[in-house]
């Protein structure tokens, strides 16, 4: 859940790449980290094998525009994709705001897309929370490659759910889809928490009292 | 458990003041308190000592990781891991079942002192974000939505 500080004047959030084996989601995270400037990221830490495979989770803290005078902190995750890592990827879903589902758009790879979406579900279920809670948004990857399934495929199958969400095309290696991806999802956690805590024109809360002091 | 939705100024103060005196006596360099999402409720200490976002991040991670090593073995979890290194040391200690206490001290103290005390400073902790977690949920917060639209791309590249 999005925790907002009033005495550091910051609000964080946490998104989880999600999405079967080497479909994409490090590469988006290796691209974001690429782009973004100095003073707004952290290092990408990468929990991998040497055979660059994603072992527990790849990590990248992100700095955001700041919005009403708070800063908003993102913090980026994947999930490691490879079936038998499940264990790991319910532990990085802990307290998830909000998810980027990464599909493999070729077709030989449809049974694995199918197949992580339905881990995600099954996961979220163990947390006692669902999609239907946790915002995200899809993300059609390797569109670059010969053998990809169409669009409108890949919607029918990830994006039928009764509100339809986001979804973007990308190529994560060269960026497409990347950044759109990402701010959606941002806006989406910002706009939400405006929503759930009434969008009327307040000023943020005041200390309950005059903080003591600590000398 | 409920997550924390809301830090104001003065739990900060509250937690802040327990961990000054924390690594008062027990000599540590660096406490930081995280929820088990890898989250920074509040740090103190000497900040140089590394990434306080990363350490966060790879602390609720490994203790993650052991929590589910001692399901395996019929232990609901290890309340406290230890990481020693040559000259820098980790400790971290469950505070309740969501906050997480760590702990990073150097040669100028030993584990035993800073176990001792952080078990102190966790049962501070543990009334503090019981208090946060049971304090009825209207905090006043408010985005407008439109400043979130107009804020443009959110990553500057």
């Amino acid at each position: 859940m999005a925790i907002i500080n009033y005495s550091s004047r910051e609000i964080q959030f946490k998104i989880v790449y999600y999405g079967p084996a080497l479909c994409g989601k490090t590469s988006n995270l290796i691209y974001i980290h690429q782009q973004v400037n100095r003073e707004n990221k952290g290092d990408l830490v990468s929990l991998a094998t040497a055979a660059d495979r994603t072992l527990f989770f790849d990590f990248l803290p992100l700095n955001a525009a700041a919005i009403q005078g708070f800063k908003a902190r993102f913090q980026l995750y994947t999930v490691p994709g490879q079936v038998m890592y499940n264990a790991t990827r319910q532990l990085v879903l802990r307290s998830t705001d909000g998810i980027v589902f990464v599909a493999d758009s070729q077709w030989d790879k449809m049974e694995e897309n199918v197949e992580s979406f339905r881990n995600l579900q099954e996961n979220l279920a163990k947390q006692n929370t669902s999609l239907d809670q946790i915002p995200y948004v899809l993300q059609y990857n390797k569109r670059d490659m010969d053998n990809v399934a169409p669009r409108h495929y890949l919607e029918y199958l990830f994006n039928n759910r009764r509100v339809r969400m986001p979804s973007f095309e990308a190529v994560a290696t060269t960026g497409k889809g990347v950044f759109p991806a990402l701010n959606t999802i941002g806006r989406i956690l910002l706009y939400k928490l405006s929503s759930q805590n009434g969008l009327k024109n307040q000023t943020p809360a005041p200390a309950r009292q005059p903080a003591p002091s600590l000398a | 458990m409920e997550m924390i939705p809301v830090l104001t100024i003065q739990d900060v103060a509250e937690i802040d003041d327990s961990l000054a005196t924390y690594l008062e006596q027990s000599e540590a360099s660096l406490a930081i308190v995280i929820d088990k999402g890898g989250n920074i409720l509040s740090q103190h200490g000497d900040l140089d000592v590394g990434d306080a976002v990363i350490v966060a991040a790879l602390a609720a991670g490994s203790f993650a990781a052991t929590k589910e090593l001692a399901r395996r073995i019929g232990e609901q979890e290890f309340s406290a891991l230890y990481n020693q290194g040559a000259t820098s040391h980790i400790f971290m200690q469950a505070v309740d079942e969501e906050t997480i206490l760590v702990t990073v001290f150097g040669g100028n103290t030993t584990i035993g002192l800073v176990r001792f005390y952080s078990t102190r400073a966790s049962q501070q902790l543990a009334a503090t974000m019981r208090n946060i977690r049971t304090r009825p949920k209207d905090t006043g917060f408010a985005f407008d939505a439109n400043a979130v639209m107009q804020a443009g791309s959110l990553f500057k590249r």
